[in-house]
């Protein structure tokens, strides 16, 4: 489903990714781990289309079509969703209208009818409740005063009602606290299916007890070092980031 | 500016025409009122760009336009109803051309000592509390500033007859909204009309005021003072709306006194008008007092849209917060201008002022200056002030969800002044403003 070549990017005149390759299927949850400014969320932003990177080499695919060429909202429409880091703020755009917007222009994307007022309400209730949302933050504006367990929430929450095909979870789990962490990876979890692909990006191991992965990814220096399954992510806890180096050290 | 040239202006010269019916109005003391303002108003003329508080606004229409003095016209009510703002659920004054129309107004039980309505009938009852008030909140004479400029206000005072008079005995609290509307059809060639209003709250009294400033018709100049004097714990939420029509100039001062812990709410929004100049005077002359003042303007095409507001912190203890947005595109031209003087009696003022524009146009501009001057030394005074486009990550936001760049940003630009407009708590104005203001951001994604 995403197929990632050769993948190079630099931010002005650093190169911060330098030839990722990686392979999502349908149906696969994998992990890239890797320590501070080895390029993960570079790897996120790049996939999405944030600007201000400028990708030197390589091929990102969605199902055979060419993601580099596309604009975010192209992207958002073939079925890339991306949640933040830091989600934004956007005061005066209420939360149902900005998610009511986003999903009709998907729907048109993709050839299908636009909701009604009506119909999205109904689409998103179950959703609402999934996700422990309190349903006077769909009135609210975007974010907007949120705390920051509040704001990784509304990001797993928009990916329920948009249901895209490949999700990057970009460093959700930092500044959560236990409860908060359960509660989105709950939400990760039950949009798991054979037709989506998930990609979790993280510092930490500890995510990856609720979001169990099929495969798990190291990324140093802005290449994929090491791949396996989730007993990867445990090795890596146990033994930090160093094992990897010195690994990597006693091959060269 | 003396202008005695031989084509005196028509704001000059309507003053000899109209002497003798004005001196017919009112109280003999204001005629004295209305020769002393006349000739403070004539020594000083229409400001040019070298006088500092008009610097960057062009008078010149009003010195070429050949203004005659308004007289009413005939709308009827249906009309009124079919304007954007004529069917907002209040207790409703409506002007056309300056000129009082009861037919037109809505006639609602109020509570005893209540009055609403024209400044003509509230003499009657009131005469001795208006002549205590009126002329002297519009007044900054004694108070800090070299570059005070009240001419627009002499003009007004000079030509003093018809008006609006909002009088609420202490402990009044009234629960429905009043509403001054101030209708312009100049269907008869350009007209001038000075529209003055007043507003006494009592002790402990509390009101929602909207003053509605609309044209229907023509080119016109509209000279409007407002002064507001609330009493000790009164609170007002006081709605300026200017929608005036594209070929005309407005021009506005609101004065207010606020005795202590009273709470003033200023939204002040303007879409209308092609020179538009509002001034805004909050004097603060009790302790614990709060004062919100909120602005939000849209300008396209050549719009000139300048605020000016100032505060006075008289007093200790008390807070002040302002936030004025501006969205200019096309050619338009924003001016923001606020001043906070904090005196030197005035400790443990809190004020804090934000600027914030957003220009969607290359040939668009704005002008901001804070000018924060502070006599006392334990106080909490800020200011910022923001130019720009739309934030990049606030559009990536958008965008990654699916939504188009156009969509997005037309989203974001609604948002930025949707969030002023969301202060205004009369049922139902809200959403006729959010209405007014898609349209408006809709025309300058035509014109772009």
């Amino acid at each position: 489903m995403l197929e990632i070549k050769n993948l190079h990017a630099r931010v002005e005149d650093k190169e911060i990714l330098k030839g990722i390759n990686l392979t999502v299927n349908a149906g696969e949850v994998h992990a890239i781990m890797g320590p501070n400014g080895s390029g993960k969320s570079t790897l996120a932003s790049v996939i999405a289309g944030k600007s201000g990177y400028e990708v030197t080499e390589g091929t990102v695919e969605l199902d055979g079509k060419d993601v580099l060429e596309l604009n975010p909202e192209d992207r958002a429409a073939e079925g890339i969703f991306l949640a933040f880091q830091y989600p934004v703020e956007i005061p005066g755009v209420t939360n149902t209208y900005f998610l009511r917007a986003a999903l009709n222009n998907i729907r048109k994307h993709r050839g299908v009818p636009e909701l009604s007022m009506t119909e999205f309400m109904k689409h998103i209730k179950s959703k609402v409740q999934l996700m422990e949302m309190e349903n006077s933050l769909l009135s609210r504006s975007v974010n907007e005063g949120f705390s920051g367990g509040e704001k990784k929430r509304n990001e797993i929450f928009q990916m329920a009602v948009l249901e895209p095909r490949l999700a990057i979870l970009d460093e959700t789990d930092s500044g959560l606290d236990i409860d908060a962490l359960k509660t989105v990876a709950n939400g990760v979890n039950t949009l798991r299916s054979p037709e989506r692909g998930i990609l979790v990006v993280t510092h930490y191991q500890r995510l990856l007890n609720y979001i169990v992965p099929d495969f798990v990814h190291i990324l140093m220096e802005g290449r994929i070092v090491k791949s396996g399954g989730k007993e990867l992510a445990f090795e890596l806890e146990e033994k930090g980031y160093g094992f990897i180096e010195e690994e990597l050290a006693s091959k060269a | 500016m003396i202008d005695l040239k031989a084509e005196t202006h028509s704001l000059l010269a309507n003053f000899e025409l109209l002497k003798g019916l004005l001196s017919t109005y009112g109280p003999e003391a204001w005629q004295a009122l209305r020769e002393r303002a006349f000739r403070s108003y004539s020594e000083f003329g229409i400001p040019t760009l070298k006088d500092e508080e008009f610097k960057y606004i062009s008078l010149r229409a009003l010195e070429e336009g050949r203004f005659k003095p308004a007289y009413g016209a005939t709308v009827d009510r249906y009309q009124v109803e079919q304007t954007t703002l004529g069917s907002v659920d209040a207790i409703t004054v409506v002007f056309v051309n300056g000129e009082y129309a009861p037919e037109l107004s809505s006639a609602h039980a109020l509570p005893a000592g209540v009055f609403i309505g024209s400044l003509k009938d509230g003499l009657g009852i009131y005469e001795e509390e208006v002549l205590a008030k009126l002329g002297t909140i519009a007044n900054l004479k004694g108070k800090l500033g070299s570059s005070n400029d009240e001419r627009f206000v002499d003009l007004n005072t000079a030509y003093l007859s018809e008006g609006a008079l909002v009088y609420l005995p202490s402990g009044v609290s009234l629960e429905r909204p009043i509403h001054l509307l101030y209708l312009t059809s100049a269907n008869h060639g350009p007209l001038v009309s000075h529209p003055r209003t007043l507003v006494i709250l009592g002790e402990n009294s509390d009101a929602k005021l909207l003053e509605t400033y609309l044209g229907m018709e023509g080119v016109y100049f509209t000279n409007a003072v407002t002064e507001v004097s609330m009493g000790p714990n009164a609170i007002l939420e006081h709605t300026k709306i200017q929608l005036e029509q594209a070929d005309s100039i407005h021009i506005a001062n609101i004065s207010v006194h606020q005795a202590e812990q009273s709470m003033y709410t200023s939204n002040n929004i303007a879409f209308g008008g092609k020179i538009a100049r509002n001034d805004i005077n909050v004097w603060l002359d009790g302790e614990h007092t709060e004062t919100w003042l909120n602005g939000a303007s849209v300008g396209l095409d050549h719009q000139v849209i300048d605020n000016h507001t100032r505060i006075d912190h008289a007093k200790p203890n008390c807070n002040s917060f302002e936030v004025y947005k501006a969205i200019l595109g096309d050619h338009a031209a924003g001016v923001f201008n606020g001043k906070i003087f904090v005196y030197e009696d005035a400790q443990k003022t809190d004020a804090k002022q934000t600027n914030q524009a957003i220009l969607l146009s290359n040939t668009a501009s704005i002008n901001t200056k804070p000018q924060l001057e502070i006599f006392a030394d334990d106080v909490k005074c800020t200011h910022g002030a923001t130019v720009g486009q739309l934030r990049e990550e606030s559009m990536f936001y958008l965008r990654s969800r699916g939504i188009p760049k156009a969509e997005a940003q037309a989203l974001l630009v609604f948002a930025f002044a949707a969030e002023v407009l969301a202060k205004v708590t009369i049922p139902g104005v809200r959403e006729i403003l959010e209405k007014l203001l898609f349209e408006k951001l809709e025309l300058a994604q035509q014109a772009s």
